[in-house]
């Protein structure tokens, strides 16, 4: 039986923003702040304080550059982040599985 | 921290959600760029047509969609980790698409030059239509659209019918893709 609930991923927008940046095909560069904002639901201020949460946690990192004299936040998950999902995946499915 | 089944199951449809969407988004991008790659090639071929030599423009598709092949399959390959059974599978639908329209267009009936080009832009744009079935509405109207817009070039573009008809595919996919790439 694995630990528990990641604490820090259970949250619903956390916990789409490392779905996001760990599904198959997402690029390797991570996805920029508004393509978050669209899988997520969220708002700017909200998405904002949950990427700095999980940068905190060591779970993302930050890319932040200028496209088109535009400001660009790139958030990609890191190994960390990766595996810490991975765990919490796990964890959900034997919950399941005990429940029968 | 303990969870319920009906939150571990909420939390994994969640994960799930999020995954569908990224690999709709990625197949997006990618065929919009694909798409916005065969509306320059369009110009290519019109411009092939227009400046070489006349006994090889007949042939001068062979040298752009030839081009347009590799360049799909290129851009494929770089769109994620590399998935062999994904460019079998893009090689074997350009081998039916080929196959399909060669066998309506040389060995049944025997299309003049403007019914040819109408022919094969439609057939490509069937692909899109019918992609739009599986992939999301985005393909279905852009595989709509821009046959309309064809056959309205082909019906009533008179002597413009051949820049017509390459501004039309040309710049159509190229919006499209771009359109695409930001859906």
């Amino acid at each position: 039986m694995t630990e528990g609930a990641d604490e820090i991923i259970h949250q619903p927008i956390r916990l789409r923003v490392m779905a996001a940046l760990t599904a198959p095909g997402c690029r390797a560069e991570g996805l920029d702040f508004t393509q978050l904002k669209k899988l997520t639901g969220a708002t700017d201020g909200n998405l904002g304080a949950h990427i700095d949460h999980l940068v905190r946690a060591g779970y993302v990192e930050t890319h932040k550059a200028f496209v088109a004299r535009r400001p660009r936040t790139t958030v990609k998950a890191t190994p960390q982040g990766r595996a810490a999902l991975a765990r919490h995946v796990l964890f959900l499915k034997e919950i399941i599985a005990s429940a029968g | 921290m303990s969870l319920s089944k009906a939150e571990a199951d909420a939390e994994l449809a969640a994960i799930d959600d999020v995954v569908q969407r990224v690999r709709q988004s990625v197949i997006y991008r990618v065929s919009g760029e694909i798409a916005a790659m065969w509306g320059g090639l369009q110009f290519v071929q019109l411009a092939v047509t227009m400046l070489a030599p006349a006994h090889t423009r007949g042939w001068s598709w062979l040298f752009v969609d030839g081009l347009g092949v590799a360049l799909t399959l290129v851009m494929l390959r770089g769109a994620g980790p590399a998935r062999p059974a994904l460019l079998v599978r893009a090689l074997a639908a350009f081998a039916l698409f080929y196959g399909f329209g060669f066998l309506w267009s040389y060995g049944l009936f025997h299309f003049g030059g403007r019914e040819m080009a109408v022919f094969w832009r439609t057939l490509f744009l069937f692909g899109y239509c019918l992609a739009g079935l599986w992939f999301g509405f985005g393909f279905l109207a852009i595989g709509l659209g821009l046959t309309a817009l064809i056959f309205a070039v082909y019906l009533f573009a008179g002597a413009a019918f051949w820049p017509l008809i390459a501004l039309v595919t040309g710049c159509g996919y190229i919006l499209c893709g771009f359109w695409m790439r930001r859906a």
